[in-house]
């Protein structure tokens, strides 16, 4: 072996390199396939532990903003509030809602004033927007009951704005969860109602002012002696956080 | 007997409180866990005719009082008649019937089997609310059934009637304590 000649040598060396050479060759592209692979591991826990963390930090941005969003509807709601106690022409006190629906079938809500805190039955409650919402049934020492106008027992004397239509509002029992309807009952029953028209307050009967919003018309009815007419309320039943009583009540 | 008597009239009470604080479970049509009925029938079930009618009047005075809307006098030529409500008092007529049907198994219940009454009590509550919905219907002279109705109350009387054995649980407890002997 030692004698063999430089050509003979570089024969066996070229020999050797063309068998082994494919091998090399797919043996680099393994290895590099494994370098690949180990560093896209790598990458991958990386990534995984960046995603981890921007779930977690999307999560408390979630929680961040659903809480800004809160802060701002009671901010909105407290705003609105303020100014409807500074523009309404009533004198009114403002309440805030402290229970929903206490009763099974009566639609009725309980605020945090009572009679030491001029609360008394049959005082008008209005929603921020100036809305009627119902009048005080029941006043008790430190929280009042407010019947509200979607319930079946209330009666609210009513007009249709630009026509010479008056009836009593009744409320229409729902289905729970349900957006409450009202109705116009006591209509001509060849009244000429639009849907969309405004309905308020007449002031008759005394129990509550005049002009406060109702809600507007969406389907008229005739009836064989009189007509119906379907309402939706100008206040939001489902969202009521804070109600003004009027205790200037006068009527017509 | 009679401390067991005052023992239930203070539950009674307590109930009364408890039920202000139960509110509708929105997912399950607005149902709700009636308490102050549920003692008043298990109650019933306990004690003798004269006792549950006892329980009766107080539970169905204690519920008007809770629930009965009184209107003032309004303006007749404005407002439509005020017949449209039902009068103070009168759950105590559908509490003392309630009160009869859970007498009606009583002897059974003395037996010691406590749950027929506590699916009765189920049984009662339906009947009930049905029976007060069609008397509120009636006396503003329509009878308006719906799904919805029928849910709330079917769903009302099971949450309450799941309770049952709460509120049977304690009046042993309470007859134990009182020396009352409720089974043979």
């Amino acid at each position: 072996m030692f004698t063999l000649s430089e050509d003979a040598v570089r024969q066996v060396q070229k020999t050797y390199y063309s068998s082994i050479g494919p091998m090399i060759s797919k043996g680099a592209k393994a290895e590099k396939f494994a370098h690949d692979f180990i560093q896209e591991v790598e990458h991958s826990s990386d990534l995984k532990r960046q995603l981890e963390q921007s779930q977690r930090e999307r999560d408390r941005f979630k929680l961040i903003a659903s809480r800004v969003r809160e802060l701002e509807g009671e901010n909105n709601e407290l705003r609105s509030a303020l100014l409807f106690q500074k523009q309404t022409e009533f004198d009114v006190i403002a309440s805030r809602v402290i229970r929903r629906q206490p009763h099974i079938w009566n639609s009725t809500i309980e605020i945090n004033r009572g009679a030491g805190e001029g609360m008394g039955v049959s005082l008008c409650v209005l929603a921020s927007n100036g809305g009627l919402v119902g009048r005080v049934s029941l006043p008790g020492d430190n929280a009042s009951s407010v019947l509200l106008i979607t319930d079946e027992e209330s009666q609210v004397p009513a007009r249709v704005e630009g026509t010479p239509e008056v009836g009593l509002i009744v409320g229409q029992r729902t289905a729970h969860g349900e957006s409450p309807k009202l109705r116009l009952t006591y209509l001509s029953k060849n009244a000429i109602l639009k849907k969309g028209m405004n309905v308020y307050t007449d002031g008759r009967g005394k129990l509550f002012p005049a002009n406060i919003p109702i809600g507007t018309i969406d389907e008229f009815e005739a009836g064989p002696v009189y007509g119906d007419a379907e309402i939706t309320p100008a206040v939001d039943f489902n969202n009521l956080k804070t109600v003004f009583v009027i205790t200037d009540v006068t009527g017509d | 007997m009679l401390s067991y008597i005052i023992s239930l009239i203070g539950l009674l009470l307590l109930s009364c409180i408890v039920q202000q604080f139960l509110p509708p479970i929105a997912p399950w049509y607005g149902a709700r866990v009636l308490v102050l009925p549920l003692v008043v029938l298990c109650g019933s079930a306990t004690v003798s005719t004269a006792g549950m009618l006892v329980l009766a009047f107080l539970g169905g005075f204690l519920w008007d009082a809770q629930h009965i809307i009184q209107h003032p006098t309004l303006n007749p030529t404005v407002f439509a008649p005020p017949s449209d409500s039902l009068k103070f008092g009168y759950s105590i007529i559908l509490y003392a019937f309630m009160g009869f049907l859970m007498q009606g198994i009583r002897p059974m219940f003395q037996e010691g089997k406590w749950y027929l009454s506590a699916g009765l009590t189920g049984v009662a509550i339906f009947l009930y609310l049905f029976a007060e919905h069609l008397l509120r219907s009636f006396v503003r002279g329509s009878l308006d059934f719906d799904n919805g109705i029928i849910n709330q109350i079917g769903m009302t009387s099971l949450f309450t009637m799941l309770a049952s054995p709460v509120v049977f649980w304690m009046l042993y407890r309470i007859a134990d304590l009182c020396g009352h002997e409720i089974s043979d």
